[in-house]
């Protein structure tokens, strides 16, 4: 009797969780899952943008072209070496910044704000402003110059591709660091303060209070930020296009997604597009299910 | 017999088709009120200017009215791409003969009949334009597209400059691409070895196809064998080329690059950033609105697109020809609605000429003097005479950024011309291949 | 000892200090660059050493960022598209965004983790990739120079559902429980307990669902074929053409594309910063 009465409560909390889920669902299905399982398809036949002729199957043929083409594994690399270099930094300074803000007890509010601000910039907006200071003529060559006493030099921002990397990860650092400090900051503030003046009381070092008590205590925050930062700089688009358009070389910059674009947009094959928009999907997939199953065994 | 039998054939053939067509025109309601959508790509001078013909021409034609819409025109080609692959092109639309190819090559585009603008025959049209400016938008036998501008890039020159570096504008302007490196070194400027006053610097962004490829074919060199089966032709006129821009950027003599502010816009401001720009004629235009004080006075001129030293090839910059088409897969009133209106605007040659400085390659705007009067003029049409179009084909645009590539492999990056060549002929090979 | 340790606190306090001053410099610098530059003529921007003083001001950049060189004043429409664009987006993704988390959070039921995965597996696809697909569904509902076309695709805001989701799973049950006793119905606890405590997470989600959409360049260029439906990103690309190539007027665009949105941030930060002080303090 008891049993049955809790099932019926299951049952009632599981229709209510659907009724929840439902509008996402709708909206999932009619803009994602149908243009996902369509472009899925396409990748087994040889769909071209315009053309007239009825799009043949070619079973595995786009997979073979895609996987065994320099151009896609040089994306690859190119893709893999900007998401290391900003993804990394990201994490690790979001967490260290997201603990120091923490500590100020003036200013919190506005020091939050600014560094916010670049985030609220739009990425349009911050490729600009970078294209122009990374400019032979432009600010980064003058500051650095300046540092180092090295007057006249032109550290070619924009065209070495070691440059490149650093000019776009640095770009990419600049508007999404104050975004993740304030995700930190956040977790931070929800740990219960008593937990931390129990802390003090019991004498614990400031070392050991973050180390011992607030890290693990971040965990959650901290998957989130590095996952989501992972994927944002893998999904990367906007800076690497304006800085091809004007005039940096594509190779260093032409990441999996700028790929895709021009493979589906200026060369009109739709197949080879969808092909690797699958290979990012699915490496992207295994990277988040990786990162999910490390940190919950760890709890 | 098996002759007459043919001809027979063919006369049914055609009887049949004329039939066709004439019942379709029957069919077709022109007097039904209709809406005719215009993409092209935004150029504020000219939007007002057709606005203005289009208010005429919707006069005229009370029945018609026209949805006039522009776009960045970076982003127009992909837009096209996708509206007219979701069935959604725009009624008529422009762009530039690389683009425009293979909607004409995929059937996107509608065939003109001369008798929807009251002509007895196609040559009545296709004789108002020069040789070869129909050439792109020409498949058997058909017309596809009108031409709306027809450009060759030709060298601006500030006299100014030339004179306080030493040199007398008028005598020692380069005419070759070797004078050309050594004059830019004089007129160059430096803060250390960053650039702050450039002599001549290329357009580079899409210009590779238009600008830089005559350069490989003063020397013999080509960009696809005759037949459109073979890649990049003449490794030495290749070489000779690449190891020339490896000199010109930062690698070698640091005289300029891509990822320099673009020379085109900032000539015209004479602020002393750089002595000479590649451009079309349509840059006097800009120029005089930009800044009216150097476009009055004698401080600059246009010379002829540079030749190498020793090639005896003639090939001057090449020519870039925007087209006005219309959709191929909308009714049939649309479309004679379409060609119409295009055919009007363009009817208004010297209306573009005098106030947007674009020039249709019609025998009669060449002739007229409005052209004539123009500064410099004849420097752009002695070099047009000797031009070609630009290289089209269906996947021009994708060859265009191999090329884009190469280019800054060597300059750029300092990769060996030899190995360049040859990962470019590969790439360029199989994109030949995929047709 | 005790003086000791108030000391070295101090002395780490001062270096704190100073790393937090350097951090903001390197943060705040491109900002100022991008509004002393707006007020430049380009030549300037590009003299060496950069002067972050303009020698004069160029207002004249803000005139023909704003009047495309004096021919009309598109800009305001777009604007004006790109607030109403955004905001609408804002809202309903918002809602479903709570609604979605708060199902996934707080309830069990049979393929809850399908549910997840597959909404988590679209923060992995590019737009890029599935763009065309989508256009041609807009196209069949007739979506075109519709704002309703411009806001349906993205009120599936995964990333806001991630988060509330995150947000949610460390909201106390008790409260729930708490909330059933008293009678309220399952609508009745989201609305009055949920969404009224969940400020933070709800704030967050719509500063960066409205900061994406402000960004979006690529859907609405597609979409909006009118010149009237078009939104601000549009107009900024065309500053980086050739033809316009003006880095003055380049960034006096910027800084006006910029302002409504820092407007709206300042104003949304307080509920932000705020919302997540009041959460903390209140769990004690």
């Amino acid at each position: 009797m008891k049993k049955h009465n809790s099932f019926s409560i299951e049952g009632q909390k599981a229709r209510w969780g659907w009724f929840f889920v439902a509008p996402a669902i709708l909206f999932f299905c009619l803009f994602s899952l149908y243009p996902m399982l369509n472009a899925l398809w396409n990748t087994f036949f040889n769909v071209k943008l315009l053309s007239l002729k009825k799009p043949e199957f070619v079973g595995l043929k786009n997979y073979a072209y895609v996987l065994s083409s320099p151009d896609f594994w040089s994306s690859v690399k190119a893709t893999v070496i900007f998401t290391l270099s900003s993804f990394i930094p990201l994490t690790v300074f979001s967490l260290v910044f997201g603990l120091i803000i923490t500590t100020r007890k003036k200013g919190h509010q506005l020091l939050q704000m600014l560094i916010y601000s670049p985030a609220v910039l739009s990425s349009v907006v911050a490729a600009l402003i970078w294209l122009l200071l990374f400019d032979p003529r432009g600010i980064a060559n003058s500051l650095v110059n300046f540092l180092m006493r090295t007057p006249g030099i032109d550290h070619k921002w924009l065209t070495e591709p070691a440059k490149l990397y650093m000019a776009t990860a640095m770009i990419y650092f600049w508007k999404y660091i104050g975004y993740f400090t304030i995700i930190v900051a956040t977790g931070v503030a929800k740990i219960p303060t008593s937990v931390l003046e129990a802390a003090t009381i019991d004498g614990a070092s400031v070392r050991q209070t973050i180390g011992r008590i607030i890290m693990p205590l971040l965990r959650p925050t901290t998957m989130m930020v590095s996952i989501v930062a992972m994927l944002n700089c893998m999904k990367s688009f906007s800076t690497q296009y304006l800085f091809t358009q004007r005039g940096a070389p594509n190779a260093p910059l032409n990441v999996l997604t700028l790929n895709i674009y021009k493979t589906a947009m200026r060369d009109r094959y739709i197949s080879r597009a969808c092909v690797m928009s699958f290979i990012l999907f699915f490496f992207m997939m295994i990277l988040t299910i990786v990162r999910m199953k490390t940190s919950e065994s760890k709890e | 017999m098996k002759k007459a039998v043919t001809v027979f054939l063919v006369t049914l053939l055609a009887m049949t088709m004329i039939v066709a067509k004439g019942q379709q025109e029957s069919a077709t309601d022109l007097s039904a009120p209709v809406t005719i959508v215009v993409w092209t790509h935004d150029d504020p001078n000219r939007s007002v200017l057709e606005k203005e013909l289009i208010a005429e021409f919707t006069k005229q034609n009370p029945n018609v009215t026209v949805d006039y819409q522009t776009y960045p025109s970076g982003k127009m080609a992909e837009l096209l791409t996708v509206a007219f692959s979701a069935g959604e092109g725009p009624d008529v639309f422009n762009q530039s003969q690389s683009v425009i190819r293979q909607f004409v090559v995929e059937g996107q585009v509608s065939a003109l009949d001369p008798a929807w603008l009251g002509y007895r025959s196609l040559s009545d049209i296709t004789s108002r334009y020069i040789e070869g400016s129909l050439e792109a938008v020409s498949l058997d036998g058909d017309i596809y597209g009108m031409p709306l501008e027809y450009t060759n890039l030709c060298c601006y020159l500030n006299k100014r400059l030339f004179r306080e570096a030493g040199l007398d504008p008028e005598k020692d302007y380069p005419k070759t691409w070797e004078e050309m490196m050594d004059i830019s070194s004089k007129l160059v400027k430096y803060d250390g070895e960053i650039i702050v006053s450039r002599g001549f610097d290329f357009r580079y962004a899409t210009y590779y196809l238009m600008e830089m490829l005559p350069m490989v074919e003063q020397l013999g060199g080509k960009l696809v064998s005759d037949d459109g089966k073979t890649a990049v032709i003449g490794d030495e006129a290749w070489l000779k080329f690449f190891n020339y821009m490896k000199e010109w950027g930062p690698n070698g003599r640091n005289l300029g690059g891509p990822t320099y502010v673009s020379v085109s816009k900032v000539f015209d401001l004479n602020d002393g950033q750089v002595a000479m720009s590649e451009s079309g004629l349509y840059q006097e235009s800009r120029m005089r609105s930009a800044n009216p004080s150097f476009y009055e006075s004698d401080d600059w001129m246009v010379i002829p697109y540079p030749q190498w030293k020793d090639s005896d090839l003639r090939v001057p910059c090449h020519v870039s020809c925007h087209y006005y088409m219309v959709n191929g897969n909308v009714s049939m009133a649309k479309q004679i609605w379409g060609w119409r209106l295009v055919n009007f605007m363009l009817s208004h040659s010297e209306e573009y000429l005098k106030r947007v400085n674009l020039v249709q390659p019609t025998h009669e705007l060449f002739e007229s003097e409005t052209f004539k009067n123009m500064p410099y003029s004849d420097v752009f049409k002695t070099d047009l005479e000797h031009a070609t179009l630009t290289y089209y084909s269906a996947n021009s645009s994708a060859i265009l950024e191999k090329m884009k590539q190469a280019v800054e492999a060597v300059m750029l990056q300092n990769q060996d011309p030899e190995s360049v060549l040859k990962n470019f002929r590969r790439q360029v090979q199989s994109i030949l291949d995929e047709e | 000892m005790l003086r000791d340790k108030s000391f070295s606190n101090r002395m780490s306090n001062l270096v704190i200090n100073i790393l937090v001053a350097i951090f903001l410099c390197v943060i705040l610098m491109p900002i100022l660059f991008m509004f002393t530059a707006s007020f430049m003529k380009s030549s300037e921007i590009f003299s060496m050493p950069y002067r972050w003083i303009p020698k004069e001001f160029y207002v004249k950049n803000y005139f023909n960022a704003v009047t495309d060189y004096g021919r009309n004043l598109t800009f305001v429409r777009t604007i004006v598209n790109s607030l109403i664009v955004a905001s609408a987006t804002t809202v309903l993704s918002v809602i479903v965004s709570a609604f979605a988390g708060y199902g996934l959070s707080k309830f069990k039921f049979r393929g809850q983790q399908v549910v997840f995965l597959m909404i988590m597996g679209r923060m992995m696809i590019p737009f890029e990739a599935i763009m065309i697909p989508m256009y041609i569904i807009a196209v069949r509902l007739h979506l075109q120079n519709t704002y309703t076309g411009l806001v349906l695709p993205f009120v599936l805001n995964t990333f806001g559902i991630f988060q509330m989701r995150q947000y949610l799973l460390s909201f106390p049950d008790e409260v729930l429980d708490a909330g059933r006793i008293d009678g309220l119905g399952e609508f009745g606890i989201f609305s009055k307990l949920v969404f009224k405590n969940s400020t933070p997470a709800i704030a967050t989600a719509a500063i960066l669902c409205f900061r994406g959409q402000w960004d979006n360049l690529l859907w609405p260029l597609l979409l909006s074929q009118k010149e009237m439906m078009k939104t601000i990103p549009a107009y900024l690309v065309k500053f980086t053409e050739e033809k316009y190539a003006d880095e003055g007027a380049m960034m006096a665009v910027a800084v006006m594309a910029s302002i409504p949105i820092i407007i709206l941030f300042l104003t949304l930060s307080k509920y932000f910063l705020g919302g997540s002080a009041m959460y903390s303090s209140s769990k004690e």
